[in-house]
């Protein structure tokens, strides 16, 4: 199962600047437990304490938004995982 | 009937296909609320001021501040420690005294938005915050009006147009907001963000082209990259889903 993730560019200071990089998982969450597990403390940047996604960030999951859960979200072999941030300056 | 003045005035767009003296006219005739006249706000009233929108009502409570000046163009050094609503008025009108610019110096409220946003045709969202943007989301549910929304934050933006119970309302779209900040921008990101806001509008008026539709713009500017999100509408959002069931 390979899921390619492409990173907001914040986050690649924890991925040797690469933007897109390559996980395992069967649901978005997964796959970020993938990510960390390779780039130690990349998670935190993405999840509260109390495991969910922080309000900050969203996930995308083939160019799709939108989702109530999104580390819920399951994932296909092939699929590709967007993370934006949610932005709110005007 | 388009008289001399106005036909010099517009002729470098009514050339264009879509446009025409009917398309001017159309313009005209149209109401625009711009929530917000900031970053986004004052890119949005200059070009819609210039392209003739007949009547652009304004609304916002701040002043002008010296750290406003990277990026709010509407203002100058003179300006600061003035009203933005009521410089923007004075320089719009000034832009194009053959338009109707209503300006408020108010705070945008659930209680008060309905006497803002309920008669017009349009409705920017230039708002800095989304505690109010959702104040917007729910009057143009309401009331059934476009809400063309844009946000930024450094070289980043995000655009998105919203047709209740068409596309996905805000709430639909991001129903976790982000914690309030004082967010940094530099001023060539809501220059981007807030031109392709006004041109969604100028295109609803004309019923031209295709617009945002259940599709977020994602800008990076620093990668030069704009990429496009489809987005759905939540069969639960508490929000809209009274209306997207009426649509169905």
């Amino acid at each position: 199962m390979s899921i390619k993730v492409r990173l907001h560019p914040y986050l690649r200071k924890f991925t040797d600047n690469e933007g897109v990089v390559d996980v395992s998982g069967h649901t978005v969450g997964e796959c970020l437990n993938d990510l960390d597990s390779r780039y130690l403390g990349i998670k935190q940047q993405l999840v509260n304490k109390q495991g969910k996604l922080h309000n900050y960030y969203d996930v995308c999951v083939n160019l799709q938004c939108s989702y109530a859960d999104p580390l819920s979200e399951q994932v296909h072999d092939g699929d590709e995982l967007l993370i934006i941030t949610v932005i709110a300056g005007g | 009937m388009v008289d001399e003045r106005t036909l010099e005035r517009y002729s470098r767009q009514i050339q264009i296909d879509g446009i025409g003296e009917e398309g001017q006219a159309q313009l005209k005739a149209a109401c625009v609320a711009i929530a917000g006249v900031g970053g986004l706000g004052s890119v949005i009233s200059i070009y819609l001021a210039a392209a003739g929108v007949g009547r652009i009502r304004i609304i916002d409570n701040d002043t002008v501040e010296l750290s406003n000046l990277n990026r709010q163009i509407l203002y100058n050094n003179p300006d600061i420690g003035k009203k933005k609503a009521e410089v923007a008025f004075e320089k719009l009108q000034l832009l194009n005294p053959d338009i109707k610019v209503e300006a408020y110096m108010e705070t945008i409220s659930g209680s008060n938005a309905d006497a803002f946003f309920g008669d017009v045709d349009s409705i920017v969202d230039a708002m800095d915050n989304f505690p109010t943007r959702y104040v917007l989301n729910e009057i143009a549910i309401k009331k059934e009006i476009p809400l063309f929304h844009g946000a930024v934050r450094g070289f980043e933006g995000r655009v998105t147009t919203i047709i209740p119970g068409i596309s996905p309302c805000l709430q639909c779209i991001f129903p976790r907001p982000p914690e309030p900040e004082k967010t940094p921008v530099v001023g060539v990101t809501p220059a981007v963000i807030g031109s392709i806001q006004a041109t969604e509008v100028i295109k609803y008026v004309l019923r031209i082209g295709q617009l945002l539709l259940g599709r977020l713009l994602v800008y990076d500017g620093r990668s030069m990259e704009f990429m496009e999100v489809k987005l759905e509408r939540h069969p639960d959002c508490q929000a809209c889903k009274h209306i997207a069931k009426d649509r169905e």
